[in-house]
């Protein structure tokens, strides 16, 4: 195992992407870069994110009015519909901890994420009605592991759905290179001994700083400090 | 307090990332393990350092150990040299890490080897030894043999001082290696553990020296390429199995009844016509055979032809060969049947150079004579321990046997029919067991 893996998972999100599936749900746990893979794998510009909250309205999805200081209002396109039409083709919507939104926004996004053919909303300043541009497409995240909780409407309009069960090699890449297997390890490890590949790269910009024992108990805490250091001790012989 | 054995599980071979379940188990010695192909690692969960540096232990058997079965018998190594070797290069492996071994310790040791000392067991106290060497174990342990057998203590540190110089001077990055060998096992197991494992089981077999001299010459036996050192005991018995090279095939049918002129059963009665004097009766006939014997070490081996000819000669024979290969620990078989009821044996299979199971393979044959039968024993006399040195004791053993049940010595193959019909050769003849027979009268 000196190679990282790519790992299933993610070779079957690149097949799925280049095959042409626009809506794709990807679920597991957190650390993993599955927001990190939405916002870049098979992207050509920019593409949005949402991060779902409870208080997450509508208006931070579509769109809202918003004063102009001259006593006049304007209209400010949210992330979702400047993904539809984004450079006039459309582009990714990213849409993060789908599990938490609210009723308001989840009706929301039934409507933005639907199909091309069905999707459609009507622009409050200039009262035309707009469509999602054919290369329109929506990555999903969350971190729930029964994708029964998530609403029927919503899981249907994504017919793929991926279990993203370990960090991105690429991802992975960008710690010190100790560091790398062990936290593809990591993310492996069941829930309750698992170290997400945010706290590595914690870890590793502490360590450098504020030593290998401090960098550890403020990152991974007190109680799990020596069981981690002694792991990463062992697991680092080459 | 947690232990993280995915974040040690980078290894080098094929062994595949994957969680692992944890369970709670104690420091004392057995109380910790690590299960690879169940992922199932068991470890104190206690806060205090023998507890951390117990589940350090277990946490480098994952990193550098084989995660599959090893076959010992195959690398010539006795299993229990094998698991301790390992224990001894883990260990050190955590010395070379900046851990504190000198905490691997239970209390229990010194008690445990005064047990081992006191039950004559050399073979596991020799191995324990290197599951605690250099730990806070070695010391009380080695305490513990020395108040029953002070004398095993200078052996013993001859085979300390001869493993510790397989590790020499290693870099933890070489003995810890898990980069897959074409064996299949890691290259630091096999470059490290096994050579350790040998020297183990090469001093596990000898005989314990009982002067300056015998302890002079068991050193000597543990240097790279000696040969290795008395065992003043036999090898176990391994016969061959069916294989490729060993196949037993359908044996001419010998006749077991003649024609006579006379007899209770009339079973050729076209005879009393056409023949002056008939023999139109079936008379059993009485036919040559027993159980032999025969030593294969050395040049003493034997063609198909000497084998059909002493089928024929005796044809009712259940014939044992036997030859054991010097220091093997049960790969090799070192007894094989050449023929019986069944069969004989395609090619007779070469001998492995060294006797080593004179004794076990005359018990074998005995258990299998029946009664009446006689049993022949094709040997040059001389009877060797499982390392291939000639041994007095065991010597006497085998003659032992040969005047307890009444077994007919012979040189060669065209003896063994003589031998049947009831000669006995000159006991000069057969070196040191014809002396030890003919000194007991």
């Amino acid at each position: 195992m000196s190679e990282i893996e790519i790992g299933q998972c993610w070779l079957d999100l690149a097949d799925v992407l280049a095959g042409g599936v626009k809506r794709v749900l990807l679920y597991g746990p957190p650390g993993t870069g599955k927001t990190y893979a939405g916002l870049r794998l098979a992207v050509s510009g920019t593409a949005e994110r949402l991060v779902c909250t409870e208080d997450l309205t509508s208006g931070e999805i579509t769109g809202t009015w918003m004063p102009t200081g001259t006593g006049r209002w304007e209209w400010r396109e949210g992330p979702a519909i400047r993904a539809w039409h984004q450079n006039d083709v459309g582009g990714r919507l990213v849409i993060d901890e789908v599990d938490r939104a609210s009723g308001d926004a989840l009706s929301t996004l039934l409507a933005v994420t639907d199909s091309q053919d069905s999707a459609r909303w009507r622009n409050p300043e200039t009262s035309a009605w707009v469509r999602p541009g054919p290369e329109f497409s929506v990555v999903m995240t969350t971190n729930v592991e029964q994708l029964e909780y998530l609403p029927r409407a919503l899981r249907d309009r994504f017919p793929v759905a991926i279990r993203i069960d370990r960090p991105h090699p690429s991802a992975l890449m960008s710690l010190s290179e100790d560091l790398r297997l062990p936290a593809l390890a990591s993310s492996l490890a069941e829930e309750s001994r698992r170290f997400s590949l945010r706290q590595f790269y914690a870890f590793d910009v502490l360590r450098s700083s504020m030593g290998t024992e401090r960098a550890a108990g403020l990152v991974f805490g007190a109680d799990a400090k020596s069981g981690v250091l002694d792991a990463l001790t062992i697991g680092a012989l080459r | 307090m947690t232990v993280y054995p995915e974040l040690a599980s980078a290894r080098t071979d094929d062994f595949p990332l994957g969680p692992w379940r944890i369970r709670e188990g104690s420091s004392l010695r057995g109380g910790a393990s690590c299960n690879f192909s169940d992922r199932l690692l068991i470890v104190p969960f206690g806060n205090s350092e023998v507890d951390r540096i117990v589940r350090a232990h277990e946490l480098a058997h994952i990193r550098i150990s084989p995660h599959v079965f090893v076959a010992s018998d195959s690398l010539g190594v006795h299993p229990r040299a094998l698991e301790c070797a390992e224990e001894y290069r883990v260990n050190q492996l955590l010395l070379h890490l900046g851990f504190d071994i000198s905490l691997l310790c239970d209390g229990s040791e010194r008690t445990g080897g005064a047990r081992l000392a006191e039950g004559s067991q050399w073979d596991e106290a020799l191995c324990f030894l290197f599951a605690v060497l250099g730990t806070g174990a070695e010391k009380p342990y080695l305490a513990g043999i020395r108040s029953q057998q002070r004398a095993w203590v200078a052996p013993l540190l001859a085979v300390v001082k001869r493993v510790r110089s397989v590790m020499g001077t290693t870099a933890p990055e070489t003995f810890g290696s898990t980069i897959t060998t074409p064996a299949g096992l890691p290259d630091g197991y096999l470059s490290y553990t096994v050579p350790m494992a040998k020297v183990i089981s090469t001093a596990m077999q000898a005989k314990l020296p009982q002067s300056s001299e015998e302890l002079r010459r068991f050193r000597r036996s543990l240097e790279p390429g000696s040969r290795k050192p008395p065992t003043g005991a036999f090898a176990p018995l391994v016969l061959a199995e069916r294989s490729e090279s060993y196949v037993l095939q359908r044996r001419k049918v010998h006749r077991r009844t003649t024609s006579s002129v006379t007899g209770p059963v009339l079973r050729y009665p076209s005879r009393l016509l056409t023949q002056s004097e008939p023999k139109a009766f079936a008379r059993k006939q009485r036919s040559i055979g027993g159980v032999i014997v025969i030593d294969q070490s050395g040049s003493m081996d034997i063609s198909t032809d000497q084998l059909d000819r002493l089928l024929e000669a005796a044809p009712d024979s259940l014939i044992l060969g036997y030859s054991h290969r010097p220091g093997d620990m049960g790969a090799t078989p070192n007894a094989w049947v050449l023929a019986n009821a069944a069969g004989v044996v395609a090619t007779p299979p070469a001998g492995n150079v060294g006797n080593g199971v004179d004794g076990p393979a005359l018990e074998w044959a005995i258990r299998l004579r029946r009664p009446g039968e006689r049993l022949i024993w094709v040997s040059d006399g001389q009877v060797t321990d499982a390392n291939d040195h000639p041994c007095n004791t065991l010597t006497l053993s085998c003659a032992s046997l040969v005047r307890q049940h009444n077994i007919f010595l012979v040189r060669g193959l065209d003896q063994v029919e003589s031998a049947f019909r009831g000669k006995q050769f000159p006991l000069e003849n057969f070196g040191r067991v014809g002396r030890a027979l003919a000194q007991r009268g």
